[in-house]
Formats: structure tokens, sequence, C-alpha cells
């Protein structure tokens, strides 16, 4: 009975509070896609120089990847005395956690390009940037486009934490609720959570199947 | 103009390190003409192919293209101004049939109306419905997939192509097939051709000339008959035993015809004494137009006496000018006889041919 109790807390929360946790959810869409547009126009250019200039791609990726396992309360240790606290951090943090995938999937994509394309493109006169734009770019777009769908449905989880960082999101939420032991509120928050995130996988897989059907070597089905 | 030097090299070399892959190597190749190149695997064939168009820059010696020296030229000038085929064909993906043909053009920045009347002057020109055109490379077969291949080469008009082992990614009938058609077509486009394969008789059927090539060196150059008459161990061994009949198959019969032959009109005295008989144990019998009308024996003819045409035998089916002294042998064994009439579209009686003139066109 004690549990019924609870749903209706949490469905009373959903319905009454809308306007607060449809603000927190802007938030934290506004924090995900500003951290998604830093991360793809930083990752997918320098996932293309790293296969281009060979001796870069090992120290690049391991840079990231060393990054990419500090555990974010202890990336907030790092980032609150030099930045403060606020959007900033914030977006520090989501852009740390979102670019190893895209850089590594930007190079790996271009260099999985098949060499007998290449050579008959290059032989055919396509100059540096030709070859680029309409050969590599596309036929690595589904790699690429894969590396920014998981960037951008593990920057919205992350993004979760930013509220530890004093940046507003459907952590507050959470936190808020455990802080006041509204566990109607703590409950609707991850749930509204657990389901934007899945909505948004959902969303994101079926762009990434339209590239696929587009540019991919896989079968058109 | 026919006859030009449109590729030239001179004593070209390419090192990577060490190792020398291409060691010296000089041809030229004239207008209209398919100059093949064959070697066994890592001789450097298809290196010297990609250093025409400098996919390979090379190391040393010159390159001329049309008298001009490569390293001076614009090299994706040079690229787009030369037809590429390769053996993976390499067709784009992601773009259609007619983007893959027009590929060259769109690199041009030619307008869109021109990329697709030439993708569909080309595509019919290699035997694809026009309806292919908006097709996506998977959706084609290997064979078709490399007629694409070679209609994307010509879509800039190129006077030059290179094909490096094109038709050897498919099977056996479809490559036969895309070698007729491209032998068909060269009749009319008449490009200047360098064609890599390490199948000699794809080579003795495609090349005007053929170059051999062994550890980064052309070891010879020639027609499909010089190759088949070199003593050179190597190149024995390289051609194989039956090369002799791939090459027989390239020349002509006229090229190994009689025709001084013992004949008779109709209706005339003969004399077996006369000196134009003299080895011979048939004369053919003609008529006043040339038109044969078969052949008589000269055995037990003791003198002057007129054709009985009761005794005149037809003349076995005949050769035309243009078939191939394979082809002409071939018949030969199956009819069980030592020669070959040839005779003209026409009907009029050529001469023949015998395994005694074949033999001796090898022996030359």
């Amino acid at each position: 009975m004690k549990s019924d109790y609870l749903w209706i807390k949490v469905w009373n929360y959903i319905v009454t509070k809308s306007d607060f946790w449809i603000s927190m959810l802007g938030s934290h869409v506004k924090l995900v896609i500003w951290a998604s547009c830093i991360v793809i126009i930083l990752g997918v250019p320098i996932g293309i120089l790293i296969s281009r200039y060979k001796s870069l791609r090992e120290p690049v990726l391991n840079v990231i990847g060393v990054l990419y396992t500090i555990p974010i309360l202890g990336l907030f240790g790092f980032l609150i005395p030099l930045m403060g606290i606020g959007l900033k951090p914030a977006l520090i943090a989501l852009t740390i956690y979102g670019i190893l995938p895209v850089i590594r999937n930007a190079c790996v994509g271009i260099e999985n390009v098949s060499p007998s394309v290449k050579e008959a493109a290059v032989g055919m006169g396509a100059n540096g940037t030709q070859l680029l734009f309409r050969v590599e770019l596309p036929l690595a777009l589904p790699v690429i486009f894969a590396g920014i769908r998981t960037a951008i449905v593990m920057n919205f989880s992350v993004a979760t934490y930013a509220v530890f960082i004093g940046a507003a999101g459907m952590g507050t939420i959470i936190l808020v609720g455990m802080r006041t032991f509204n566990d109607g509120m703590l409950v609707a928050g991850t749930v509204l959570l657990a389901v934007t995130t899945v909505l948004l996988d959902r969303l994101l897989g079926w762009l990434e199947k339209i590239v696929q059907r587009k540019y991919g070597m896989e079968s058109a089905d | 103009m026919t006859g030009s030097i449109e590729v030239e090299l001179q004593n070209v070399s390419k090192f990577y390190g060490e190792d020398k892959v291409v060691d010296e190597v000089s041809f030229h190749v004239n207008q209209g003409e398919i100059f093949v190149l064959i070697g066994p695997s890592g001789c450097g064939k298809t290196t010297t192919l990609k250093m025409i168009n400098q996919i390979v820059p090379h190391t040393s010696g010159r390159i001329l293209v049309r008298g001009k020296d490569v390293t001076e030229l614009d090299t994706v000038e040079l690229r787009r101004s030369i037809g590429y085929v390769i053996q993976y064909i390499g067709l784009l993906p992601h773009l259609t049939i007619q983007d893959n043909i027009a590929f060259v053009l769109q690199l041009k920045k030619c307008p869109k109306k021109m990329q697709r009347e030439r993708a569909m002057e080309l595509i019919e020109t290699v035997g694809l419905p026009v309806s292919y055109l908006d097709r996506y490379p998977r959706e084609l077969s290997g064979g078709q997939q490399q007629r694409v291949g070679v209609a994307r080469a010509l879509a800039a008009d190129p006077e030059i192509l290179l094909m490096d082992e094109p038709f050897g990614a498919v099977d056996p009938v479809t490559r036969e097939q895309l070698q007729n058609e491209l032998l068909r077509l060269q009749e009319t486009i008449q490009k200047t051709i360098v064609f890599v394969t390490h199948d000699i008789q794809e080579a003795f059927k495609m090349g005007n000339r053929i170059g051999i090539m062994r550890g980064g060196k052309l070891v010879t150059i020639g027609t499909a008959m010089d190759i088949v008459k070199e003593r050179d161990e190597f190149i024995r061994s390289f051609i194989g035993q039956g090369a002799v009949f791939s090459a027989l198959d390239t020349i002509p019969v006229t090229q190994a015809l009689l025709r001084d032959l013992p004949v008779v009109k109709k209706g005339a005295l003969v004399d077996p004494a006369d000196s134009s008989f003299k080895g011979w144990e048939y004369a053919f019998v003609l008529d006043d137009n040339g038109q044969s009308l078969g052949y008589v024996s000269l055995a037990g003819m003791e003198g002057p006496a007129k054709i009985d045409p009761e005794k005149v035998q037809p003349l076995p089916s005949p050769s035309l000018p243009g078939d191939s002294l394979k082809k002409a042998l071939e018949e030969m064994l199956w009819g069980n006889r030592g020669w070959l009439p040839v005779v003209s579209g026409e009907g009029a009686f050529l001469g023949i041919v015998s395994f005694q003139s074949c033999a001796s066109l090898l022996a030359r």
C-alpha cells in the first residue's frame, strides 16, 4: 500500500509542478546541446587531423582517454578552484566526457574508408579538400554519427551531475528531492530523466539508421 | 594524330628506401595503342602504371605525357586528363551510378545538365540501361560495376586510359565479355591505353604490344608473336606452354597466306609438266571471276588434258581473311586436313593456309 501511495505522489508532482520540471528539463537540454555542439565542432576536426597525422594519433587519444577515466566528482574538484561554479565548468566537464567517442570515431571512420575508393578518387583528380568532403567524410559519416550519438546520450546522463557544480538541470530535481525527503519529487525526477534519456537515444538511433542507409556500406535493409 | 607518342617513360626508377621496385624502365605508347604491362606479382607493373598519373611519384628518370614532363604539370589536372580504372573498381558507394560516372565532371565543376547527358551517353556506351543511373553501386553485379568503372574513366573524354587489372575481380565468363566489349569500344574511341595484367592470355588478347616485367625491370617489349618467339628462359616459363595458341589467336590468317598456288582456269587445257605445278599434288580450279570451283588431283595425269569437271572436288569450308590463325588451325585439326582455303567476304579465292605456313611464321 505504501508503494501505491508513492506513485500517487510522483504523479501529483509531475502534474502540479510541471512548470518547474519543464524549466529544469529545458536547462538540462540546453546544457547538453551546447556541450554537444562544442564536442562536435572540436572533436570531428581533431579526429580528421589525427587520421592525417599518424604521429599525433596515439598521444591525443591517450590524453583524452586519461581525462575520460577521471571520475566526475573528482573532475569537479579540479574545475571549481579553476573556474568557479556555474554553466562554464559544467560545459567543460561535459566536453571532456563527450569528446572521446567523437574523436575516436571520426579518426577510425576516416581510416576505414576503403583504400580502393580513395585511390580511385585521387586517380580521377580529386584534390585534398574534394577527397575529404566528397569521399572520406560522407563515407565515414555513419561511424562519426555513431560516436556523436554515444557522446550526446552520455552527456545527457552526465549533465545530471551538473547540479553539483551549480548548473541547473534534471539533477536539481533529484538532489532537492533527496535533501528535502520529498520522495515523490525524487522518484519523479528519476523517472523523467530515465524516460527522456531513452526517448533521446531512440531518436538518435533512428537518425543513425537514416544516415547509414544514405551513406553506409551496410545493406539497405 | 595517329602514330604520335602519347606516353613515354625514360629510364624511370622507383625506390622505397633501399628497395628498387622499378628499375630503369623505358617504353613509349603510341596514340590509339593498347600497351600491356605484364609480369609476376611484385614485378613493379602496377607501380609503373601509377607513376604515369603520379599516384606514385617516381624517384628518377623522366615521364612524358603528350610530350610534357609530368613533374612540370599540375598533378590534379594531369589526373583529370587521364582515365583511370582499377581492379577493385572503387565506385563511390554513397553516390548514384550517374554521380559515379560524372565524378570527374563534378570535380571539374561542370554544369549538372552536362553531367547528366554525359552519364546517359556513357552508360549506353558500356552496354547498361539508362535506368541504372539512379541506382547505387551495391545494387549492381561485379561485372556491371566494372562497366560503370570504364564509363567513369571515359567521362572527361581523356586521350589516355590507365587500366590496372581492370577485369581481375570478375568471373572468367564476364571477364571475356568485358574484354571483347573493350576491344570493340576501342575500335571507335581509339584511346591510348596502358593496361596492367598478370594473365598472359589477356595480355595477348588485349595488347597491340606487350611489355614483360620482372624484378622491376622491363625485360622485353613486343607483339604477342615476338613474345612467343623469345628464347629467354624466364619469358618462356612465364608465358607457359599454351601461349603459342594465344598468340596465334591474335594473328589473322592473311599473315600465313600462301598465294603462289597452282591454279587452272575452268575448261582450260592443263599440262602437268608445267613448272607452276611442281611439288603440288593438286591444282585449284577457278572460274572467270576468280571464284573457286574446287580442286583437282594432278596424280595420274600423263599429258596435257582438259580438266574433267567430274573430278573437281569441292573446297572444304573456308576461312575468312579476318579469322585468326588459331581458328584456322582448329578447323584443320577437326577437318583432318593439312590446309584450309581462304576466301574473301565476296567469295574471291585468296589462297590457302597450311600447317607449314603457320610453322614458318613462328620460325621467322
